[in-house]
């Protein structure tokens, strides 16, 4: 009897995820970040059904775009003033404040409705790990990232990179540089 | 390539001429190549010391008015860990049959010079196609910042302190790749 009480708890219960978006794409993020707000993943998932849960956002930072579009992407602002227009690029935009970037993904994914604002209020986007510890302490499952994060060459121990499998050979009369 | 010296006969700089005489001494005691030096502003002569058949690391060193060139001449440091290549009509990256992404930055390092650039196809020894995709891959993990240590030496190497949008991090995709 008991058991069912607590099925009932933990089904209504709102989650706190942790997500890491170092070297993620911030839209193919947003999909998945918005599942998880909006409650999509449980079974007793309806529009109406306030379901969704919390997810903690770290690194935002340090997102990864495909190719150049830190330059290329655009943002459009308009003031509602005459001559009130402005366009900023994605890296304009991210230099200024770094989680907007990953916000606007996952606003723009959402549909246009009432339950937005109150949806985006679960999203903690923070640029580095310094999380606050009142936040950190409700979390209790880490989401998958959905590209590996790169390792840079520099990282690797010294002796790693010397005893790593080679494919060639340097020519007998080769001078180094 | 055997080092190469020039110099001309008219203006000679004092400090040349111990360049000259150092590198002639350094030739026959670490058994340089050739060099050619042009004592003399209308002809060059060539000599050839040792055959040249090691791999080299040329140090110059410089105190005062002394320039010292050094050859080290040694065996490669790749020879142990060297994948051996079976099939003997494929080059070694088709042979080992990788698929190779810009993420990769331990197979990319070994087709790459100190200085962060691409080595010749008569060097790497891969085939035409495998050379232009390696050398794409090479550019992207560059330009990812994923392989900061092999640039040159005046070059900012903290991939974060680049240039405005060039220093976010940005990965590809490399089924962009032209080869054809
Ligand atoms: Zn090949």
């Amino acid at each position: 009897m008991s058991l069912k009480r607590v099925q009932q708890w933990a089904t209504f219960a709102r989650v706190w995820h942790i997500y890491d978006a170092a070297w993620q794409n911030p839209f193919d993020s947003a999909k998945l970040l918005r599942k998880h707000l909006m409650g999509m993943h449980k079974p007793i998932y309806h529009p109406l059904n306030d379901c969704g849960d919390h997810v903690i956002v770290i690194n935002s930072k340090y997102i990864a775009l495909p190719g150049d579009e830190w330059k290329k992407r655009v943002y459009f602002h308009h003031t509602g003033y005459p001559g009130g227009a402005s366009w900023t690029l994605a890296w304009e935009l991210h230099t200024k404040d770094p989680t907007m970037i990953l916000k606007k993904a996952v606003y723009n994914s959402m549909a246009g409705n009432l339950q937005r604002r109150y949806t985006m209020e679960r999203l903690h986007l923070f640029p580095d790990t310094e999380v606050p510890e009142n936040l950190l302490k409700n979390v209790s499952n880490q989401l998958e990232q959905l590209r590996p994060k790169p390792k840079r060459l520099d990282h690797y121990d010294e002796n790693y990179v010397k005893e790593f499998p080679k494919l060639i050979d340097l020519p007998k009369d080769y001078v180094l540089r | 390539m055997p080092g190469v010296i020039r110099m001309c006969a008219s203006g000679v700089n004092p400090k040349f001429h111990i360049i000259l005489q150092n590198a002639l001494e350094v030739g026959v005691i670490h058994g340089f190549g050739s060099f050619k030096v042009n004592v003399l502003s209308d002809g060059i002569r060539t000599f050839s010391v040792t055959a040249n058949l090691r791999i080299k690391e040329i140090i110059t060193i410089e105190d005062g008015n002394h320039i010292r060139i050094t050859a080290n001449i040694s065996e490669s440091d790749r020879k142990p860990y060297l994948v051996k290549n079976e099939n003997d009509r494929a080059c070694p990256l088709c042979a080992s049959g990788l698929h190779v992404k810009h993420t990769d930055v331990l197979i990319l390092s070994q087709f790459v010079r100190s200085d962060g650039c691409m080595l010749p196809r008569r060097i790497t020894g891969l085939c035409s196609k495998q050379q232009r995709i390696v050398s794409s891959l090479v550019t992207m993990a560059q330009k990812s910042g994923l392989m900061p240590n092999l640039n040159p030496a005046n070059s900012n190497r903290d991939p974060q302190k680049r240039y405005k949008w060039e220093k976010f991090n940005k990965y590809f995709d490399e089924s962009t790749i032209k080869w054809k």
